[in-house]
């Protein structure tokens, strides 16, 4: 069930992505992005497909699977789908909700001038994905 | 070798490809802060396990990415290490050594974190240099 304006509003102002933002902004956010649900067992993203978009979890579970091969989970406060439009290429992996998933999605057109809009969730963004580089480097040596 | 004069130095910053597409007030704040340095062929630029205080860009020379005693990555003029330390302020995964005479523009970590809030551009260069490497991490870990 959708939350209502002011449950959608407290619910992103309490996510790390969203940390920074005034209490206008993510009004304005919670405005500019469109509540999905997804059920159990569904694939949001699928490997090698293009069309795409950018989603911020608020409640729920998702698998990232490549090649069927289970890499990571995500639950809330997480997002995914950004790689993919930051880059311009399909997504590498699979990403399958485990049970309902009710998030916030953003157009893939959309992404880039939303983040110039908000600095400082570009800012959180870079640091989360700063993050996986250096995870995934040491995974490498 | 003598000091570059400032129409150089922005010229060689203008030429990176991070600083790619950043406002004109932000390419001269860039000049006047980015300090120039020279390593001689050999010398550690920075060593794995410290904390970074900046990012570089090579004008002229080649380094070597090493990490423990392997190889990663060469780098030559226009190319740019550091920027991780300076986003997360976590030591350094890998040292850099200068393989040949190399000279560097140097941001501190404080002026390229001022410059990131200012100009969007420049966040997105670089997210999107980062995404690019976490994918191809990736790819080299699927080997």
């Amino acid at each position: 069930m959708p939350l209502s304006q002011p449950e959608l509003v407290n619910t992103l102002a309490s996510l790390s992505l969203f940390a920074d933002l005034s209490r206008p902004q993510v009004e304005q956010v919670a405005h500019r992005m469109s509540e999905e649900s997804y059920p159990e067992g569904q694939r949001i993203l699928r490997q090698g497909f293009t069309g795409s978009g950018f989603y911020v979890i608020l409640e729920g579970e998702v698998a990232i699977r490549i090649d069927g091969e289970e890499r990571a989970r995500l639950g809330r406060g997480d997002f995914f789908g950004e790689m993919s439009i930051l880059l311009g290429e399909p997504p590498v992996a699979d990403v399958v909700t485990l049970r309902q998933l009710h998030v916030l999605h953003l157009g893939g057109p959309e992404l880039e001038g939303f983040l110039r809009e908000h600095p400082s969730v570009m800012f959180r963004m870079l640091r989360t994905i700063a993050l996986r580089l250096r995870n995934a480097s040491r995974w490498r040596s | 070798m003598g000091m570059i004069s400032s129409q150089e130095k922005a010229a060689a910053l203008a030429a990176v490809p991070l600083f790619a597409g950043i406002s004109d007030d932000s390419m001269a704040h860039l000049t006047e802060v980015a300090g120039e340095v020279e390593f001689p062929a050999g010398q550690f630029i920075v060593r794995q396990g410290q904390v970074g205080s900046g990012l570089y860009v090579i004008i002229h020379g080649l380094a070597r990415v090493v990490r423990g005693s392997t190889e990663i990555a060469s780098l030559g003029p226009g190319e740019f290490f550091g920027e991780l330390s300076v986003i997360d302020q976590e030591p350094r995964m890998a040292s850099v050594e200068a393989v040949r005479d190399t000279r560097l523009l140097a941001v501190a970590s404080w002026d390229l974190l001022r410059l990131l809030e200012s100009d969007p551009a420049l966040a997105q260069n670089l997210i999107r240099e980062l995404a690019r490497r976490v994918r191809s991490a990736g790819e080299h870990h699927h080997h």
